[in-house]
């Protein structure tokens, strides 16, 4: 699964990321790589962005970002 | 080597919201310059102030999350250290954001820069009830590490003296991340072929270009592809 579908709340693991270019190395830069833990803090009233919270600290990403992103769910 | 106006360039380095610009402006106060870098519109603060007769000239760099070659900001920034070499590196890191900040630093310490961490807003980190070994912290990564709260002015006159000292450090830092058995072989590879031709090896950190490499980074693939076509 995607890190667009995780719901409101719920917490997951980063599976892999398949965004490349310059999104994908900055969400790299960003600690965005396997094994770290993301939560799913807000999600805007027009569908985008969501807010997220990874490694102690919040990023807003859209949700086609975030379909870039395979996660499990923990 | 006796000369009374001696002058030397700090760059501040760190990541967005770092409080990069408050150290900046503690350290310099009003006695600041703002121009552009050459052929771009992204502005190049400079500032300078003397300690102890000794002329220090920062440069603000653009603040990125790394030294990739992707955005105008982090190769304004890379360029700069790579070309101007100052003397020293100031790296502002948000205490209350340390991993993520650590980020940008091993990629100025595999640049092989003088640094000095400036452990910013300490003061936000304690409140988030986090505790930092600041000495152990300086132990592992080998560099000089200074608590600052920018906003109050904390730890003006210990980045100050740790400036000039760093200066005087002429030693090498040999801080050196290992990428594990299976990268490892490959980058002494690339270091060895790079470190064969003078003319790269006099001029770039060799362990940085070859992690560059194998990044696929565009710039370093240039710089090689340059210097092996003859």
């Amino acid at each position: 699964m995607t890190l667009d579908e995780i719901k409101l709340g719920e917490e997951c693991r980063i599976v892999r990321q398949n965004l490349g270019g310059a999104t994908g190395q900055r969400l790299m830069d960003m600690g965005f790589i396997p094994g770290t833990k993301v939560k799913v803090v807000r999600n805007a009233p027009l569908i985008d962005p969501v807010d997220l919270l990874i490694r102690g600290y919040h990023v807003s990403l859209r949700h086609h970002e975030a379909r870039g992103v395979e996660v499990e769910r923990t | 080597m006796n000369d009374p106006r001696r002058e030397i360039t700090v760059a501040v380095a760190g990541q967005p919201n770092s409080g990069k610009s408050t150290i900046f402006n503690m350290l310099t106060g009003a006695r600041q310059h703002v121009a552009n870098y050459p052929g771009v519109t992204i502005e190049k603060r400079s500032g300078k102030y003397s300690y102890k007769g000794d002329t220090v000239i920062l440069v603000d760099l653009p603040g990125t999350y790394s030294l990739t070659s992707y955005s105008q900001e982090e190769r304004i920034a890379t360029d700069f250290l790579l070309y101007e070499k100052p003397a020293v590196v100031l790296d502002i890191i948000d205490a209350s954001n340390l991993e993520r900040n650590l980020y940008l630093t091993f990629q100025l310490q595999e640049m092989g820069m003088p640094l000095i961490i400036a452990l910013n807003m300490m003061d936000v980190a304690e409140a988030r009830g986090l505790r930092i070994d600041t000495q152990k912290l300086s132990e592992l990564l080998k560099v000089p590490v200074i608590v600052t709260v920018g906003n109050k002015g904390k730890g003006k006159e210990e980045l100050k003296t740790a400036i000039i000292n760093a200066r005087r450090n002429t030693e090498n830092n040999n801080f050196r991340i290992d990428y594990g058995e299976k990268l490892e072989p490959i980058l002494s590879l690339l270091e060895k072929r790079l470190s064969e031709d003078l003319k790269i090896s006099l001029s770039y950190p060799v362990r940085w270009l070859a992690v560059k490499l194998m990044e696929n980074d565009s710039v370093a693939r240039r710089l090689v592809e340059k210097a092996f076509s003859k």
